[in-house]
């Protein structure tokens, strides 16, 4: 009963955030002097109109969910990982060379692939947090470094080495994965895949530990009163470092889901135009870092994602429409969380206004 | 061709003026205590509003003028979130780009209709400035001579900042916010007025280091042209350590690396690795570099 009510809780400003973000989108479309309303009906039809769209929208919120569990384990323990999207691509790009270079039966590729995006994605997120806890080197800037690194090496790699020479042209990806390794679709035409399987997965399992498991007691511990954390033992470095491989390796996994369920091979920027991994931290902002909201704010952001292509399709509004939006969303939740954080600090006492 | 001569230090500098100029502003804002993210998405209206400016008034300096002016809106925007509402500065960083890309892309298709870029051949450009007596030195006139107006600028702004921070009386104050917002505020400092005013100086150099990217060095507006830009100029900020001269450094190493990358391509080296470059030097000087961590600690600690 009372997850249920936190749950509402937590749903409760993302949906008063939601409209203020659509009421600003309006204002935006009107600017461009397109009809408001006409362009809020595409969008809705490009992101749920009919089932086809509605499970493109789940397809697109796939790794966008996977990103945001991971970074929501990291927040709450207090660790701030920009490193998504460098974990996310360098995760993809090994599992893809793995599943079409591994000798070996389909299934055993897919599973292989699936174990080296995890395991890639996640060391490479966990080489930051070395970094961080051995030499001093900020998080911050180092997972930040580490996305160019990661996305250019990526990048080498398809269009020197694994390049496909299949093809008359010359593009910037692998060869295409054997049939037997994909991912199946859940419908037949359809695009989403069974990688929002391992979504949904993910979100329960990181639930559970979260509220059940001493590692998640651990976790919210450090997150909120760090001090109060060491003094009661607790091994900061530990846990940081677990988090930042839980939260790398899921990156991993939802830039390899992406490559199995969708592209079925790696495409340079196919991962990172689309912005899945700030996407992705701003789907676990909207949700607080919970991860049954995350669920939601994901296909929610996705659904904004896919309905701003219907709406470039269909009108003159461009696709950034999306983009507008999503900003204007994460402000105002932002503001209103800390608002009421503000209101009951004042409660408290009201000292102490600079200290933040 | 040749790997090193004098016109690479000159298109060093070049290359350098944005990312400085940035970094500057993100330093003001981390002196007071603020880490701000939104650099990225400031600079590229920056950038946007330095078109629009100049295509409508027709006066570079104008131009550059309302750069300046709708990044001091965007920056305090910023300022609102972060100091009036309490939100958290990293989450509100992260909208502002988004909400930058968003609105630049929206209105090059609302005013000059257009999609991807914007370019326009009647439009000038900055001018090149040629130093008088400089430019007629061989080696000094190829590096120093024949650059914008703003590339001097930014390095005079490097100066300033400096001398602002240890030389005045704001900037003492401005350098106790940051270091303890608390004890400044029972002395009596105007905490939030000098964290506003240090957000707005962020914004009026990051407006600057937008116009530079958008006239300088070349005359158009494409879509997301800072092209992460602004997050190098945050590593710069966090390598020079908040400091201005520090700064200075760290800046001209990534200007550096980034001619450096463009002479490479020359070699047949793939074009990753020379892209790379900079980001893996940064990485190895931060071993070398050790700091308090002053911005990214404090980054961390905050949810």
């Amino acid at each position: 009963m009372a997850a249920i009510r936190e749950l509402c809780k937590s749903l409760v400003q993302p949906i008063l955030a939601v409209m203020i973000g659509l009421l600003t989108g309006a204002i935006v479309i009107a600017a461009v002097g397109e009809s408001v309303i006409g362009t809020y009906q595409e969008m809705w039809k490009g992101a749920f109109g009919s089932f086809y769209f509605f499970t493109s929208t789940l397809a697109r919120a796939t790794p966008i969910m996977l990103i945001a569990l991971g970074l929501a384990l990291a927040f709450r323990a207090g660790v701030f990982n920009l490193g998504a999207e460098g974990q996310m691509v360098l995760g993809a790009i090994s599992a893809t060379l793995v599943a079409i270079y591994l000798p070996a039966p389909g299934i055993v590729k897919m599973l292989a692939g699936l174990m080296v995006g995890i395991a890639v994605g996640g060391l490479w997120s966990l080489l930051a947090g070395f970094m961080e806890a051995r030499f001093r080197i900020p998080l911050l800037i180092s997972t930040l470094l580490f996305n160019y690194i990661a996305v250019l090496f990526a990048s080498y790699l398809v269009t020197e080495p694994f390049q496909d020479r299949t093809g008359s042209a010359a593009l910037a990806q692998t060869l295409m994965l054997d049939k037997s390794a994909w991912l199946p679709k859940l419908f037949s035409g359809m695009s989403v895949h069974a990688g929002f399987f391992f979504a949904i997965a993910a979100a329960l399992l990181l639930f559970w530990v979260i509220r059940f498991t001493p590692f998640g007691y651990e976790v919210k511990m450090l997150g909120q009163n760090p001090l109060f954390a060491r003094y009661g033992g607790i091994n900061q470095i530990k846990v940081m470092l677990t988090g930042m491989f839980a939260s790398g390796g899921l990156a991993g996994l939802a830039g390899t889901v992406e490559v199995f369920g969708s592209h079925y091979r790696f495409v340079d920027g196919a991962l990172t135009v689309p912005n899945f991994a700030w996407t992705g931290m701003m789907a676990t902002l909207l949700a607080n870092s919970h991860p049954i909201g995350i669920v939601f704010t994901s296909i929610l952001l996705a659904a904004f994602q896919t309905g701003a292509m219907g709406v470039e399709r269909n009108t003159e509004v461009p696709l950034e429409l999306a983009s507008v939006i999503q900003a204007v969303l994460i402000l105002f939740i932002s503001a209103k969380f800390s608002y009421d954080w503000w209101k009951k600090r004042k409660a408290k006492g009201g000292e102490s206004h600079g200290a933040a | 061709m040749e790997l090193l001569d004098w016109s690479l230090i000159s298109s060093t500098i070049r290359m350098v003026t944005p990312i400085l100029l940035a970094a500057l502003g993100g330093a003001l804002c981390a002196r007071v205590g603020i880490f701000n993210v939104g650099l990225e998405g400031l600079v590229l209206v920056g950038a946007f509003s330095a078109i629009v400016g100049n295509h409508f008034t027709g006066s570079l300096f104008l131009a550059i003028l309302f750069a300046a002016l709708v990044c001091v809106l965007f920056s305090l925007l910023f300022a609102y979130m972060t100091i009036g509402l309490r939100a958290n500065e990293i989450v509100v960083g992260v909208a502002i780009n988004f909400l930058a890309l968003g609105l630049t892309t929206f209105a090059l298709r609302a005013i000059f209709g257009v999609k991807g870029a914007f370019y326009d051949k009647e439009m000038a450009g900055l001018p090149k400035l040629d130093i008088p007596v400089i430019k007629d030195i061989p080696v000094l006139g190829d590096i120093f001579s024949g650059h914008s107006p703003l590339v001097y600028l930014a390095f005079i702004a490097a100066i300033v900042l400096y001398l602002f921070f240890y030389r005045t009386v704001t900037g003492f104050r401005v350098l106790a916010v940051g270091l303890s917002p608390v004890a400044a505020r029972s002395l009596g400092l105007k905490v939030t007025g000098l964290q506003v005013l240090a957000i707005t100086m962020c914004g009026i150099l990051c407006g600057v280091a937008g116009a530079q990217l958008s006239l300088g060095q070349v005359t158009m507006f494409t879509e997301g042209m800072t092209a992460g830009r602004g997050f190098i100029a945050l590593v710069a900020m966090m390598m020079g350590q908040s400091h201005p001269l520090g700064i200075l450094a760290s800046s001209f190493l990534f200007g550096l690396m980034d001619a450096l990358s463009i002479r490479l391509q020359g070699l047949s080296l793939p074009t990753q690795f020379t892209s790379m470059l900079p980001y893996v030097l940064t990485i190895i000087a931060m071993f070398f570099v050790k700091e308090k961590s002053q911005a990214g600690g404090r980054g961390q600690s905050s949810r």
